[in-house]
């Protein structure tokens, strides 16, 4: 398999701490936790599933030496692609009987490697299809008429994407169809009807910001008290909306997410932070130190994400993350 | 693999149930004897047995007023190793943050049960398995549900005693929402809102109904729980083997009526004893641990009459 030539330049220079933590911790649980499927489990040993297969592949093609996992990838992406159903979404697990969020992260995978452009645009036009539940208008109407006043925040006219086919609209699962959606831009795969889509996901993924600046999962307001943001889908608003970078909306997001950084305790959320900050242009200290003493402690639960996002984070981050660099 | 199998009886085929109230004074006091000494009563089958403890583990808690506190999960896991049982899991999937492993280390668990690997399963990222659901209040038929609950000898449910801007308290029964993972449903778990709280948690009740319930009273949150209300200092861990008695217990402690709990009085079809007759406290008596919990505006229907229990 050829290996791509990466289109950008390092924004901030990786360490050799970080390399080596990356090449010595975190790509061997890779490594060791593929089945023999060609798949990976959310744990070593555990049945297979779209979004750690995605997140595998994902970290995997940002080794340095694509030979050295040239095998693991090829498999991997054999799984991904037989694991596209017949409607062209992307289940949970193999035998999952439908389409999950996910599909966008299936697609950003594949996208990655520059391979299998049909599967892809048919998983992007899949997503496009997919209606949020909460954004019909007869639903809007009868919430309008009979809703309780106050009790959420929101406006349901703005659509994004929701975690399973027919219910609300979440931050996360919007932000991860807009990164598809960016990714593919004036691609051939783009699909006639994203534009719409983006514009209302985007200002949708806005309207949910949290009082004090930041997002949690969708709920901004809860009778008349403020949600308090977390870091994931703070992060994934972020990264969707990098475009905007410059609007006050984002400088608080990441203000809230540098104030906050410190009293991060998980792995997981530290490596979805140093990306975002990565693409935000912050310098921040290394996380390695954080990093090593967790996996000391828990051996990141066996997470095959947290190893994944680890290793995203340790290098500086793909074009799939970060597309506006320099502005 | 075991298959659990909850047994769906009404009412007037049940015979009592027995909930015990032990009045503990914090954290720091003795947790295990009062443990032990009530799972004891309960005669229940432990010895050399899996059994998966479920606390509520919503998000990040520094401060330990959110989630079960960890001395609570450090005490029963001991209590049951103490009776025998072979493997004692810790389990949960938390709704809204993916990051489980930060909830835990924001709130010290590793400091209070040794290293997480080895005892801790992210029920949110767990194999899982296609189950029928034992009943159809909410349609959606089958969900997906860990192999580590599906697998377990005993289910051991354990809230922490909060009030809940939903679904008005929130207890052993509400607390089975965090074994829906999320891997196959998202954070939050919407499809189950779709559905409709109350009917969901009875669906899910009867599929994966908790053997036994151990409920963290020692400082309760009231107000706008889960995450965003007061903390509630009540004194109490309250246990049984009837998890609907068990909450309704809870409830009538928190001074609220379990007979306007919509989720409560439909388990009680089929779960368990909603009654006060059919419910032999064990311990304290409710009248000596009342403790009045503030609820949200649209709960105060909760509360009954003047003169009723806490209002």
């Amino acid at each position: 398999m050829a290996c791509l030539k990466r289109k950008f330049d390092f924004l901030m220079p990786t360490t050799p701490e970080e390399l080596e933590f990356r090449d010595r911790i975190c790509f061997p649980m890779l490594a060791g936790a593929q089945n023999s499927d060609g798949g990976w489990g959310y744990r070593r040993g555990k049945q297979s599933a779209t979004e750690p297969t995605a997140w595998a592949l994902l970290a995997l093609h940002s080794s340095a030496d694509c030979n050295e996992f040239s095998s693991a990838m090829q498999h991997g992406k054999e799984w991904l692609l037989a694991a596209q159903l017949p409607d062209h979404s992307w289940p949970a697990f193999g035998e999952f009987p439908e389409g999950r969020w996910l599909t966008s992260l299936a697609c950003l995978a594949l996208r990655q490697y520059g391979e299998s452009p049909i599967a892809i645009a048919a998983g992007a036009q899949w997503l496009c299809n997919e209606m949020p539940g909460d954004s019909a208008l007869w639903r809007r109407a009868l919430r309008a008429l009979f809703a309780k006043r106050g009790v959420v925040r929101q406006n349901s006219a703005l659509r994004g994407w929701s975690w399973t086919p027919g219910t609300s609209s979440w931050v996360e699962p919007t932000a991860c169809a807009l990164i598809l959606l960016h990714r593919l831009y004036s691609g051939k795969v783009y699909p006639a009807d994203a534009e719409k889509r983006r514009v209302l996901a985007e200002a949708m993924i806005y309207d949910r910001m949290c009082p004090g600046g930041g997002w949690n999962a969708g709920n901004s307001e809860v009778y008349g008290v403020a949600g308090e943001p977390l870091i994931g889908p703070t992060v994934w608003a972020l990264i969707a909306l990098q475009k905007y970078r410059q609007r006050s909306e984002n400088q608080q997001g990441l203000k809230w997410l540098l104030s906050t950084r410190e009293q991060i305790a998980g792995p997981g959320s530290l490596a979805l932070a140093n990306i975002c900050f990565q693409v935000y242009g912050c310098e921040v200290p290394s996380i390695v130190p954080s990093l090593r003493r967790s996996y000391e402690e828990n051996q990141f639960m066996g997470n095959v994400l947290v190893a994944a996002m680890c290793a995203i984070a340790l290098n500086a981050p793909g074009e799939w993350l970060c597309w506006e660099r320099g502005r | 693999m075991n298959a659990r199998v909850t047994t769906l009886i009404p009412p007037h085929q049940r015979s009592i149930s027995r909930v015990a109230i032990r009045r503990v004074a914090s954290y720091q006091a003795e947790l295990i004897a009062p443990m032990v000494e009530t799972l004891r009563e309960f005669d229940l089958p432990i010895r050399g047995k899996t059994i998966l403890l479920k606390p509520n583990f919503v998000g990040p808690d520094p401060q330990n007023l959110i989630n079960t506190h960890p001395a609570m999960v450090a005490a029963a896991r001991e209590s049951f190793l103490q009776l025998g049982a072979e493997r004692v899991l810790l389990g949960d999937g938390p709704a809204l943050d993916r990051d489980t492993e930060g909830i835990v280390e924001s709130m010290h668990l590793r400091e209070y049960v040794g290293p997480l690997g080895q005892c801790f399963v992210d029920l949110n990222l767990d194999a899982a398995r296609k189950t029928v659901l034992r009943t159809n209040a909410s349609t959606l038929k089958h969900l997906y549900f860990p192999e580590t609950v599906l697998g377990a000898d005993l289910v051991v449910s354990m809230p922490r005693m909060k009030t809940h801007h939903w679904a008005g308290v929130t207890l052993s029964l509400k607390n089975m929402f965090g074994v829906v993972p999320g891997n196959c449903y998202g954070w939050p778990k919407n499809i189950l809102h779709w559905a409709g709280i109350n009917k969901s948690l009875l669906d899910i009740n009867s599929t994966v109904r908790p053997d036994f319930a151990i409920v963290d009273g020692i400082v309760g949150m009231e107000g706008n729980g889960p995450t965003q209300g007061t903390a509630k200092p009540c004194g109490v861990i309250v246990m049984g083997d009837d998890p609907v008695a068990v909450d309704c217990t809870c409830a009538r402690i928190m001074g609220l009526l379990p007979e306007r709990i919509e989720y409560l009085t439909q388990a009680a079809l089929l779960l368990g004893h909603l009654k006060e007759e059919k419910i032999q406290q064990i311990g304290e008596s409710i009248a000596e641990v009342l403790t009045p919990f503030e609820v949200l505006d649209n709960f105060k229907k909760l509360k009954g009459p003047a003169g009723s229990i806490g209002s």
